[in-house]
């Protein structure tokens, strides 16, 4: 039962934070985190659309073998991604007190460009208390 | 808790298989050219006798079949059926389709499950298979064979991994009357594996499932 890491991606769909927790998962450039946040991003669209029985969100739990992806999209298109181990049962709620921390940490920050890659102590800081 | 319909796919990336039980909006027919002969009777459109294209179950023109249930004639492309014909009937009102037609959704089906397998396994580092993602409305499951087929299966977001039920659909119909049948072509670029014994067998398999209903 382990966090992984998070993502967050932007309503474009370029990562703007991204950190990596344990060594669950192997780490990759910075550049192919990018290419994976965008083609989620895609993916999140197109599974919206298969839906057998009309309207659907887009994908909100993704499964492999070794971990489990949960997807938080909020409102405004910004989505929060984590990565855990497969049997983690408090990703929704972790991912909640995520989105909390983020719009009081970069939201509230009159410095930060909304879209723009988050550069700042205070959120880093009270990720890690969250989540290691 | 429901299944809604099942895609397989072969490892030329072509739909071979389509069924369904509880889709609400039925898939429109493909284009014509859009998706292979004996992929599912309910969308594949042919040219009938008088040059109209009608798809294949609900015409009443169709002319392939006479009222004492002998098929007189049978072309290529059609499932060739050793049980007798149902009577023509008027084609039910059906629920309005979701706008795209069946090959397009089959193509975005096998791409987002293509998309999705590449990112786990960069992600992960290993060769490692993606399992199932849910929505709020649906959840898709996957089973990948060695031989490069892909079992895709559509339920209602609540079930658990439906893997074990695409691996029993490998190992029991598929086996049976798929690989073991000396009429199906497999691995073809031209035909699908539509016949009327994995379609029944893997029917009565699904709705015998304690997860279906």
């Amino acid at each position: 039962m382990a966090i992984f890491g998070l993502w967050v991606i932007n309503k474009a769909g370029g990562l703007v934070y991204q950190k990596n927790c344990g060594d669950g998962l192997p780490g990759l450039t910075s550049n192919e985190y990018l290419v994976l946040a965008g083609t989620l991003h895609g993916i999140h669209a197109i599974t919206s659309r298969l839906s057998p029985i009309g309207s659907s969100s887009g994908a909100q739990t993704i499964e492999g073998e070794s971990f489990k992806m949960t997807i938080l999209l909020t409102a405004t298109g910004t989505k929060f991604v984590l990565l855990t181990s497969p049997i983690e049962p408090t990703a929704d709620s972790i991912l909640a007190k995520v989105y909390e921390i983020y719009s009081d940490a970069v939201m509230k920050n009159p410095f930060h460009t909304p879209e723009m890659p988050i550069r700042s102590e205070g959120f880093d800081s009270r990720i890690t208390a969250l989540i290691g | 808790m429901t299944i809604f319909s099942l895609y397989v796919y072969d490892r030329h990336c072509t739909c071979v298989y389509y069924q369904d039980w509880h889709r609400t909006k039925a898939p429109r027919p493909a284009a014509e050219g859009g998706i292979l002969p004996a992929v599912s009777q309910q969308i594949y459109q042919f040219r009938g006798e008088d040059g109209t294209l009608s798809v294949a179950n609900s015409s009443p023109r169709n002319t392939l079949s006479t009222s004492s249930g002998v098929v007189v004639a049978v072309n290529d492309d059609l499932p060739r059926s050793p049980l007798p014909h149902p009577i023509a009937q008027p084609p039910a009102p059906k629920p309005v389709s979701t706008g795209l037609a069946f090959d397009e959704e089959a193509k975005l089906v096998y791409g987002v499950v293509l998309s999705l397998r590449n990112m786990i396994k960069k992600i992960s580092g290993r060769d490692e298979q993606f399992t199932n993602y849910r929505t709020s409305t649906y959840k898709l499951h996957l089973y990948e064979t060695a031989s490069g087929y892909k079992f895709i299966m559509l339920s209602d977001p609540s079930a658990d991994s439906l893997r074990f039920v695409l691996r029993q659909i490998y190992s029991g119909p598929f086996l049976e009357y798929v690989v073991r049948n000396p009429l199906t072509s497999m691995d073809s670029k031209e035909h699908g594996i539509d016949n009327e014994y994995f379609r029944t067998s893997v029917d009565r398999m699904v709705k015998g499932l304690s997860v279906y209903q």
